[in-house]
């Protein structure tokens, strides 16, 4: 499908992600002033109201357009990795045993179960809590450690979610008489499997795995906002999670992450819903 | 006999991104009450919009049609839809192909056979299951209390065309479409559908438009045959009729490439070569020109009007069979 | 007619393929199974074709993958070039794979919507390595044109492009690529209309004198199979009814099964009266089968001994078989 023939909410949401990943790739050299250097002379400056600060500054005087910026490169990296690790786990799995069938199918589906009844935020907190703690209070624990606990721990999330819709996928497409031709051709399983199942699979999977970007970022934010997400870095989810308390008097810094985080979500899952029709309307050719 | 259904120079074209899709191209038939009317094409060949489409049922926005649907003195052509919608089930009533997802698979038999007299004929549950009985006694189906109360999956193929038949039956229509009803069971089921049909259709004293690619099965079952190609009917006359006098070269055709029990094999089959001609590319000759093996000259630039003889035998060809050439 | 026996096996020399005693069960939960193939015994020579006819659910499409050993079989014997597919380990069988190719009912089904005709066609010369990439190349062309599909304007497009009779044509030329000796085509003619149904069938016939092969004919309509055959194998839940020459077939069925379906093939001419309905009702279910002959529930013929005792094929002179305790005279 060519971006011509988008709808005008799909040409929007694909602008908007091409300028989450402008900032995700050069966010860290735009002149703006450092998001860890609060203005102690602008402190909960409003929005538009300064020339210096476009979007404003929280009740600390940090710039939030500098923040947003900034911080849409942990964010989007963060899902995107998890995503990206989970999806390849997930739809691995969810395919052999789809193929397979038999036990290993019946014990794949059934760790896949046990993972999604585990809401998403609990396994998180309880992982952050197991393995990015210090026994001792006094030290801090790295923040590039908690960055690869919260990515373990949304990974863990996304596996059965992704793992799921391979399964489904590759249950339908197995059954169809081309994948019988091929075993009657003598191709192995493993052939098959690279061949026939997983080209016409992934397309459900990309499908589903831009929605599952949205979610991860939500996840992500929720996990900062209960204080277990990058303390000291910068992402959206921290940046809403630094304000909380400041919603009566600074509402702006909390919405202008809210706002970027809730865009990127939507378009994400826009997007998503695109190669899902593309999908669904290829299928009815059939 | 008077008559029952009408078309008159009916045409349905569709909008597709190749360009406007005639899929019935000027179509004049007229079913008479009582009447059994087979019409028979290759797949392409309209014979399903067709028999939609006389219903109403084309109501989608990239249907066009033209010319005039008349049914029991009502121009359906011009009415509204509600008074169309009031022609289904009590006037016309259609079964399908594929039973199976004809009808919903999460409802027992009961209660999608009972719907159409409690909404149509106003019926009370306890009357709604008396006549659902009766249905299914008339369409043959062994011990129907307890057939009532079974999901279509519990069914098995026959037996839910059965179900289907019943449906259609419920309001007592006086004319049932039969869309290749028994294209998707076993040649013994077939038979025993195919006479139900004829059974049916003499005892309610209803007509039928029976639609299938199978000559074979309409030849003992209906009074006229319309043989249908690329949208136009090209050939029309009693069944005994038909078969006896062919002057249409393609229903020839068709008639060579069905494998007959009844006659020696000779080794090869007799087939029609090439494929129908593009619907969204209408050519200026007759339509079945590039496949037919008497073609001449004339047959590729000038399209032939339906003729009639005088026993109402009716073609659509410059050259036909069995007459003087 | 629930048949069993093996009077109707011939040994000679040039045998190709030979079943004996095939069971072929489905478990539909921990105790129960279903036999969708009941004993069934044949063999087939060099050059013929065994058209296996029955309805819906007799187990035919199931006999048809459990020779290719599609399926896992559960007792009985599949031998095939020298070997009992049945035995040989999984391996041995794929490398016996290339001498035996299918053909499937679903012609757009059957062909992987993400590749080309090309890539499709040339698949099984590249699962065995067969020639240099150029070598494929041309042996694809020439596979495409002996079915009638010029490559050239064809060959980079994809299969949903095209329409039944065309991808049937497409899937015939894929399964001749690695010219094997045994072909089986399940239903491949019953998802086309009645005109394209004889150019399938004719090019299957040309094919088959092309390339010598011999054929396993799987179709549920006796019409159909009569071109084709040399001989036909009745099934009925399982089990062989009737083997027989197509023309003492036709003209005369011994079992009450086949004289049914015979009769029931509608006749394009209605000048010949048309069949009553000469079978009541459907199939019973193969979970509980009936005893005896499975046939007698329905059968017009059926006496009490057809209860008892299950009949045995015999032999009724000039090559046909019957298993039935009263066969029509």
């Amino acid at each position: 499908m060519k971006f011509k023939q988008l709808g005008i909410f799909s040409k929007a949401s694909v602008i908007w992600l091409g300028i989450v990943m402008f900032m995700v790739v050069f966010g860290q050299w735009i002149p703006l002033p450092k998001p860890t250097n609060f203005d102690i002379d602008a402190m909960g400056v409003g929005l538009f109201d300064s020339l210096k600060h476009p979007l404003g500054t929280d009740s600390n005087g940090y710039d939030l357009l500098s923040n947003v910026i900034r911080g849409a490169r942990p964010s989007m990296l963060i899902s995107l990795i998890s995503v990206g690790i989970g999806g390849l786990i997930g739809s691995t799995l969810g395919i052999i045993s789809a193929y397979k069938r038999g036990k290993l199918d019946y014990i794949v589906n059934t760790l896949f179960n046990i993972v999604l009844s585990v809401p998403a935020l609990v396994l998180g907190l309880a992982l952050v809590a197991v393995l990015a703690t210090n026994p001792d209070p006094n030290i801090e624990v790295p923040t590039s450690r908690r960055v690869i606990v919260i990515i373990l721990s949304l990974t863990i999330v996304i596996i059965p979610i992704l793992g799921r819709i391979a399964r489904g996928a590759t249950l339908s497409w197995s059954n169809r008489e081309f994948v019988v031709a091929a075993r009657s051709m003598g191709m192995k399983d493993s052939q098959i499997i690279m061949k026939h199942i997983v080209p016409n699979v992934l397309p459900a999977i990309y499908a589903v795995a831009f929605l599952a970007i949205g979610v991860v970022i939500v996840v992500e934010g929720s996990l900062s906002l209960l204080g277990v997400g990058i303390v000291d870095g910068v992402s959206w989810g921290s940046m809403i999670a630094r304000v909380r308390g400041d919603l009566e008097y600074a509402p702006h810094s909390m919405i202008v992450p809210v706002v970027v985080l809730a865009l990127t979500v939507i378009a994400c899952n826009q997007l998503g819903d695109i190669l899902r029709s593309q999908l669904d309307s290829r299928e009815g050719r059939l | 006999m008077s008559s029952l259904l009408s078309l008159s120079n009916l045409r349905i074209t569709f909008d597709t991104p190749r360009g406007q899709l005639a899929a019935v191209r000027g179509v004049d038939l007229e079913i008479l009450a009582g009447e059994s009317l087979g019409v028979v094409g290759e797949s392409g060949s309209g014979k399903t919009v067709l028999s939609r489409a006389s219903m109403g049922l084309l109501t989608m926005s990239t249907a066009h049609r033209s010319g005039t649907v008349v049914f029991d003195g009502q121009d359906l052509s011009t009415a509204s839809r509600e008074a169309v919608r009031d022609t289904w089930g009590t006037g016309m009533a259609m079964i399908f192909q594929d039973p199976m997802t004809a009808l919903n698979p999460v409802r027992r038999i009961g209660s999608q056979l009972s719907e159409g007299l409690r909404v149509r004929l106003g019926m009370s549950r306890k009357e709604a299951k008396k006549r659902s009985i009766e249905l299914l006694q008339l369409v043959r189906i062994p011990d129907p209390e307890k057939a009532l109360r079974k999901f279509p999956n519990q069914l098995s193929g026959g037996m839910r065309q059965r179900v289907m038949i019943a449906i259609a039956l419920a309001c007592n229509p006086k004319l049932l479409f039969a869309d290749e009803p028994t294209t998707a069971l076993d040649v013994t089921v077939q038979a025993q559908i195919l006479q139900l049909l004829s059974d049916l259709r003499q005892e309610l004293d209803m007509s039928m438009v029976l639609v299938t690619h199978d000559l074979g099965v309409v030849a003992g079952h209906t009074d006229k045959i319309a043989v249908m190609y690329a949208g136009e009917v090209v050939e029309y006359a009693e069944t005994k009729e038909l078969f006896a006098n062919v002057r249409m070269p393609y229903t020839e055709a068709l008639l060579n490439s069905i494998p007959r029990l009844d006659q020696k094999s000779s080794g090869r089959m007799a087939v029609i070569e090439g494929r129908l001609p593009d619907p969204t590319q209408p050519e200026p000759g007759c339509a079945f020109a590039s496949r037919c093996p008497y073609v001449q000259e004339k047959c590729q630039v000038e399209h032939p009007e339906l003729q009639k003889a005088d026993n109402g035998h009716q073609f659509r060809c410059h050259f036909p069979l069995g007459v003087a050439r | 007619m629930a048949g069993s026996g093996k009077v109707h096996m011939r040994n000679t020399g040039n045998t190709v393929l030979s079943v004996e005693d095939l069971v072929v069960e489905f478990a539909l939960s921990k105790k129960t199974a279903v036999q969708a193939v009941s004993g069934i015994s044949f063999d087939l020579i060099q050059g013929e074709t065994l058209s296996i006819v029955g309805e819906s659910g007799c187990g035919k499409s199931t006999l048809g993958k459990a020779i290719l050993s599609l399926l896992p079989v559960t007792s009985g014997s599949v031998m095939f070039a020298g070997s009992d597919m049945t035995k040989i380990d999984k391996e041995a069988v794929r490398n016996l794979r290339p001498q035996m190719q299918m053909i499937f009912q679903d012609p757009i089904s059957s062909l992987d919507p993400r590749y080309t005709i090309r890539q499709l066609v040339s698949e099984p010369l590249e699962i065995w390595s067969r020639g240099s990439a150029e070598e494929q190349s041309v042996k694809v062309d020439e596979l495409l044109n002996s079915v009638g599909i010029d490559p050239t304007i064809a060959g980079d497009r994809k299969a949903y492009e095209f329409s039944g009779g065309q991808c049937q044509r497409i899937s015939i030329a894929r399964s001749l690529a690695l010219e094997p000796k045994l072909l089986i085509c399940d239903e491949p003619v019953s998802a086309l209309d009645v005109s394209i149904q004889a150019q399938i069938l004719n090019l299957l016939q040309d094919m088959k004198e092309r390339y010598g092969l011999t054929m396993v004919f799987i179709s549920h309509d006796l019409s159909v199979v009569k071109a084709v055959s040399t001989r036909i194998l009745v099934m009925y839940l399982g089990k062989v009814c009737e083997i027989a020459t197509p023309d003492s077939l036709y003209d005369s069925p011994k079992h009450h099964y086949t004289h049914a379906l015979v009769n029931s093939v509608p006749i394009p001419d209605p000048s010949k009266k048309v069949a009553r309905v000469i079978l009541e009702g459907e199939p019973p279910s193969p979970v509980d089968p009936p005893s005896g002959c499975r046939f007698r529930t329905r059968c017009p013929a059926a006496t009490e001994l057809c209860a008892t005792e299950e009949p045995q094929l015999r032999d009724m002179g000039s090559g046909n078989y019957v298993a039935c305790h009263h066969p029509r005279g």
